[in-house]
């Protein structure tokens, strides 16, 4: 006991000396998730997209109350994130359409807006989308054209309604000003329309947001690649200190224990310094998490803790891995392919809920995958006696994996 | 001390390494080991030292079954691999405290085993920076610092300059005049020339053998096939 604690303290030392250049590492590779996380879960970038659909405008466009609503569209409507709409002649349209720079192109009519103004449905605006077949996009769009059409004709009949009102009542010398106010109502309603739909998603993985959900994943991805950020602590491993350390009474689990327990210190210390940056924009609000608005950094704390048993198992499992595999390469072979494959199963990559049954059946009973409903029940309240049971009999069996491995070698010829 | 195997058996799938494995050693005295490679050599030394399982035999040290009785082994005695048990990132000092605490370490320092190793020439130096002969004679000093009667040594002078072949040759000498044990498997014939008894391990089995200063003729034995 003596001897494996001294074993592990001298552990402790080198992970102290390897520290500074995984941190590097680690930073490195936290920068580039961290902007990941950034552009998934900041506020307003994930709903802004960041790609929009440019549509070519062809046709008559000289009718200034067209020309308004265009721009109105542009420059007030949250249409702006996701459509660019670009005037241009129908000359610079079909070879815009050709080199794939235009999404779609909507054709305008001569006479259109005279045709909507006196009530006429003969006028149509065309719509030509650049994918071959109806696709999604295209439904969207022919909703949104039958929507924009009601808005028009009931807005028409309104306005057609309300003259003929003041005309019967003798009062015609208030029909332009009432027009008028009419149709800055009627534009008011159509502009500030940011809350008139919103797209609920139900949730991935027991209701968490969209948000959240990618956060916990880029975490649990983060966990499950620390062996690959942390690879120095398994370089230069020798068997003669291990043998030795048998002959001096240190067996297999002594020796795993106390590497293992070197090795977590490396973990943790990494994940601490992401935390606090991540505690940092959460604090200042930065990064939206419809779950923890309002909370500032306190429920990642939370989420933090819910990670520890996750980061144990891992852990247990980058141990094994590198200990089964016959040297260095392979063993950071094996942790990328284990990981990313595992990694990939579970749901860390794209939600498991688009995933065929079985395979989200498969996911669900790999590491990865009970690290994953381990977390996300742990944001709800705290995970049930199932799941934490899974990870930690995952945790066992890599431990004791690694040192039945461990016996093997030292034994071995 | 009295140190005695007896038996000792060892056998791999389909091979057998040590088939009845017999010599004994007493106070202040060297038991040399030589054997073509593969011979099995290394695999006794890591039986006696207890870190493979022996299929059968004793090794009795003052009377006690070292191989009944494991946990004995770290009080009993130091063993050297071939190659160095050592931490590569750490110093001297940081390896030497895994096996005992500091005022062991300062006291061999002063006038024990690490002093006469010269461990003290390079305390501070860390492991990947050190010379082949400085990490053979921290091997051996860690495995000594906590003073065991019995030394195993695998092959100490493996790839040293003379400096340091004389240097662990000096320490073997005054480890031996202090009373203690050395079983060392060698190819070195320097190595040879410290040991009191010479065996050659071939086939299995442990023969006896005169070590008279001639290599060659040592060499040839090894060769012979009915030896």
């Amino acid at each position: 006991m003596v001897r494996m604690a001294a074993y592990f303290l001298a552990q402790l030392k080198r992970a102290r000396k390897l520290a500074p250049a995984q941190l590097a590492a680690s930073f490195l590779i936290c920068a580039c998730a961290g902007a990941l996380v950034y552009l998934l879960v900041a506020q307003g970038v994930l709903d802004a997209g960041g790609t929009r659909y440019r549509i070519g405008m062809v046709g008559d466009l000289s009718d200034s109350y067209l020309g308004f609503g265009i721009a109105a569209l542009q420059e007030m409507d949250d249409s702006r994130f996701m459509i660019e709409l670009v005037g241009m002649s129908e000359a610079e349209a079909e070879d815009a359409f050709a080199r794939g720079e235009l999404y779609a192109v909507m054709r305008v009519p001569e006479g259109l807006m005279d045709a909507v103004v006196s009530g006429e449905n003969d006028s149509l605006i065309t719509y030509t989308p650049a994918e071959g077949q109806k696709g999604l996009g295209t439904m969207v769009m022919g909703e949104i054209t039958g929507i924009a059409s009601t808005l028009v004709t009931s807005s028409q009949s309104a306005i057609f309604a309300m003259q003929r009102v003041l005309i019967e009542e003798g009062r015609v010398d208030e029909v332009n000003r009432a027009t008028d106010r009419l149709n800055l109502s009627l534009i008011n309603l159509v502009l500030s329309r940011n809350g008139f739909g919103e797209v609920e998603i139900l949730g991935y993985a027991d209701g968490l947001s969209m948000k959240l959900y990618y956060f916990c994943s880029v975490f649990l991805l983060l966990l499950l690649f620390a062996g690959l950020m942390n690879c120095a602590f398994f370089a230069r491993r020798s068997m003669a200190l291990a043998r030795f350390l048998k002959a001096r009474g240190v067996g297999a689990f002594g020796q795993i224990l106390g590497e293992y327990l070197a090795y977590l210190g490396l973990v943790f210390l990494g994940l601490f310094s992401l935390s606090l940056p991540m505690a940092f924009l959460l604090e200042r609000e930065r990064i939206g998490i419809p779950e923890w608005e309002g909370m500032g950094a306190f429920p990642f704390w939370g989420f933090l803790r819910t990670l520890f048993p996750v980061v144990l198992m891992f852990a247990a499992m980058q141990f094994f891995l590198f200990e089964a595999a016959e040297g260095m390469v392979n063993g950071i072979l094996l942790q990328f392919l284990c990981g990313a494959g595992m990694g990939y199963l579970a749901g860390y990559f794209y939600p498991a809920a688009f995933f065929p049954e079985r395979m989200r059946m498969i996911g669900g009973f790999l590491p990865t995958g009970a690290a994953a409903r381990y977390v996300e029940e742990g944001l709800f309240g705290g995970a049930s006696a199932g799941a934490a049971t899974a990870v930690f009999v995952y945790l066992a069996g890599f431990f004791a994996l690694a040192v039945l491995v461990r016996k093997r070698r030292i034994g071995r010829e | 001390m009295e140190v005695e195997a007896v038996e000792i058996q060892k056998k791999y799938p389909g091979k057998t390494v040590l088939n009845g494995v017999s010599f004994s050693a007493r106070a202040g005295s060297c038991v040399g080991i030589v054997g073509s490679n593969g011979s099995g050599k290394s695999t006794l030394l890591s039986i006696l030292a207890g870190v493979r399982r022996a299929d059968g035999g004793a090794f009795l040290c003052d009377g006690e079954d070292l191989l009944r009785r494991p946990g004995m082994i770290p009080k009993v005695l130091g063993y050297v691999p071939q190659a160095d048990p050592l931490m590569e990132e750490l110093t001297a000092w940081d390896n030497l405290r895994m096996w005992c605490d500091k005022e062991t370490i300062k006291k061999s320092l002063s006038h024990g085993a690490l002093k006469l190793l010269g461990v003290d020439g390079f305390l501070r130096t860390p492991v990947h920076r050190m010379s082949g002969g400085m990490k053979k004679r921290l091997s051996i000093g860690c495995a000594v610092v906590s003073d065991p009667k019995l030394l195993l040594l695998d092959e100490p002078s493996a790839a040293l300059d003379p400096v340091c072949k004389e240097s662990i040759r000096c320490y073997l000498e005054a480890y031996k005049k202090e009373g203690g044990v050395i079983l060392m498997v060698t190819h070195d014939a320097q190595d040879l020339e410290l040991c009191d008894d010479c065996y050659i391990l071939k086939g299995g089995g442990l023969y006896p053998y005169q070590y008279d200063g001639d290599f060659h003729k040592l060499a040839a034995a090894l060769c012979e096939k009915n030896f």
